[in-house]
Order: C-alpha cells, then structure tokens, then sequence
C-alpha cells in the first residue's frame, strides 16, 4: 500500500486549528455564562373574568425546575440577551463539531475535556 | 487603474465583513492581512497558493491611540452576525461561521503592552513589530465595487522572512517560508529594496533575513 508522506505544513494547519478551536470554545464559554440561562415563557391566566399575562424565565437547576417572574419593561431585554446566547451557543456547537473532525484527522489520543 | 478582483474571490461572509469595514473608510489606511491576502496575489500576480486558514487578520493604522471615534467596527461585524470574545490577555476577537476576526497593530517599544486599544474604530488590536512594513507599503484592489487594502508583495515577503525566523512553532514558520517561496517569483529587487531603505532593521532582523533567505533560496543581496 502507498502511503503518503506527512506534509508538514498541513499537518500544522490542522494542528493550530485544532489548538484556535479548543480556545475559541473556553473563550464563548465564558462570555455565554454571562447571559441568563433558561428560556422565556409566558403563562396567561383569568381572574375574575380578566386576563393577565405573566412572563418567566424558566431554568433548570439540577432536579428543580425555577420560574423566574420577569417584568413587562425587562422582556425585551431579556429576548435580546437570550437571543445573543444563543448566538455564542451556536458558535461553540460549530467549533466542537470542527473539534470533532479534526480529532478524526489529528487521530488524537488524548480526551479532551468536554463541557 | 485599480485592480480588479473576481466577485467570487473570498467566500460570502468575508466578502460581507470586507465591503462592511471598507464601507466606513477603514481601508484607506488599514490592510488585510494574513492568509486571506494568498487569493488576491493568487487573481493579481498568479501566486499558486491554496491553503487559508480560519484567521482574518487586520492590520489597523493607528495615528494616536486616542483618536476621535470614526466608525464602531466592534457594532458594524456583531451586527453581520459575529460574536465577539475576549482573550485571556484582553485582546478582542469576532467569530462567525468559524471564522476568527482579529486586528493587529504595530508595537513600538516594548512588551509591556498586552492589546492597543483603537479609539478611533473602537476595537482592540493586538500589538506585534513590524506591522508597519505591511501597511506602509500596499496596494488598492476592487472588489464587487468596493476597495480593499492589501500587503505589497515585497512587504509581505519581507515581513514573512523576518518573523518565520522568530515564530515558536515549527508549522508556523514552515507555512510562512511556504508562502515566502510562493510569492518569490513576483518580487522585484527595485521595490523590496526601496522597502528595506525605509527601515532601521537591528543586526538580529538582519539575521532572520538572512537565515530566511537562504531557507526560500533568495539571493540576500537583492534585498540590499
């Protein structure tokens, strides 16, 4: 069987991508905690004959679930925050999906951490 | 007449970030630089170069650190759809479509500094020597319309070949002799050398020329 010979200079690209994402990914970790965790919902509810709507920011924390009651002025900015969360979560879902190709291809030994 | 690059040059979202920064001035005297500056010596000079990497590095002009705001580069690339993040060492970086973003400055004097802070387009550059080779000597392309500002060829040799010798991995330095030998057959004597008068290199930088150089197999003395 031919086997090709190693390039160097590729080898190295994969190499330093591989090292870029692994930083990348702990550098978008750090910024998307910042952002609040959950999801925003909104319960509606009738007394006396009125309806009222109500907004919270539903998380999960271990076994519990916590409704979190945001105020009308603060929905927007809520939305926008867990918008820009989302953002940073995409990014690091594509760089761990890139990680995961490049281990393939480095063939690395050692497991990485994952989160 | 300015040179004319094909529209499909770059991929679609660097095209986007280009015409967005180049659309507030910022390349009248900022450059691309980096990897992403092989295609359009591919398109000018027919440099057979393939490789890229994810990094789209600028070279920021910085007059005075405390210029008056011109444009919110940091507002203009989130708004394309980049996050932005920041390094350990405080350095500011976008990320998109697992692109990274990142401007350089030239870094006069010491290390003390960790990122220049650019008042002018409100972003954060990372401070490295010998920038200013590459933003002192370039050239205007066109691209779909607009300007984009480049390396000259001779700029861009002459800065690989003096830090290929001082990056600290072995790849990086191969890549940068790589891309040396590529662009070696476009360079002319007349320019690099107008380049070199223009700087006070140290007896070190000479070495690294020299020991480049002879790596790439290009003659020392038409450098000067």
């Amino acid at each position: 069987m031919k086997v090709a010979e190693k390039d160097n200079v590729v080898h190295g690209m994969l190499q330093e991508e591989y090292g870029r994402c692994l930083k990348v990914i702990n550098s978008l970790q750090l910024k998307a905690e910042n952002y609040p965790k959950g999801a925003l919902n909104v319960r509606r509810k009738i007394i006396n004959g009125k309806k009222y709507i109500y907004h919270y920011l539903v998380r999960r924390d271990g076994k519990n679930v916590i409704n979190q009651h945001i105020s009308e002025e603060n929905i927007s900015a809520i939305q926008k925050q867990i918008e820009e969360r989302d953002k940073y979560r995409k990014e690091i879902l594509a760089y761990k999906k890139r990680l995961d190709y490049l281990e393939k291809l480095l063939k690395k030994s050692v497991p990485r951490k994952r989160s | 007449m300015k040179n004319k690059l094909p529209d499909n040059l770059f991929p679609c979202e660097i095209t986007s970030l280009l015409q967005a920064i180049s659309s507030v001035g910022f390349f009248e005297s900022s450059i691309l630089i980096g990897s992403w500056v092989m295609p359009i010596y591919r398109e000018l000079y027919g440099i057979l170069y393939v490789l890229q990497t994810f990094d789209i590095d600028f070279a920021v002009h910085v007059a005075h650190t405390k210029n008056k705001l011109r444009a919110d580069l940091n507002k203009l690339i989130t708004g394309l759809g980049f996050s932005d993040y920041f390094t350990a060492d405080g350095i500011q970086k976008f990320t998109g479509s697992g692109y990274e973003i990142e401007f350089i400055g030239q870094r006069s004097g010491g290390r003390e500094k960790n990122f220049l802070s650019v008042s002018e387009w409100n972003v954060t550059a990372m401070p490295l020597p010998f920038i200013n080779i590459l933003i002192d000597f370039s050239d205007e392309a066109v691209l779909r319309g607009f300007t984009i500002r480049f390396p000259q060829p001779e700029a861009f040799f002459l800065h690989k070949l003096i830090i290929a010798q001082k990056r600290l991995s072995d790849a990086k330095r191969d890549r940068d002799l790589e891309q040396c030998a590529a662009i070696m057959p476009v360079i002319t004597d007349e320019r690099i050398q107008q380049i070199v008068k223009k700087q006070r290199f140290s007896k070190e930088t000479w070495r690294h020329i020299a020991g480049s150089c002879e790596i790439v197999g290009f003659p020392l003395q038409c450098i000067g």
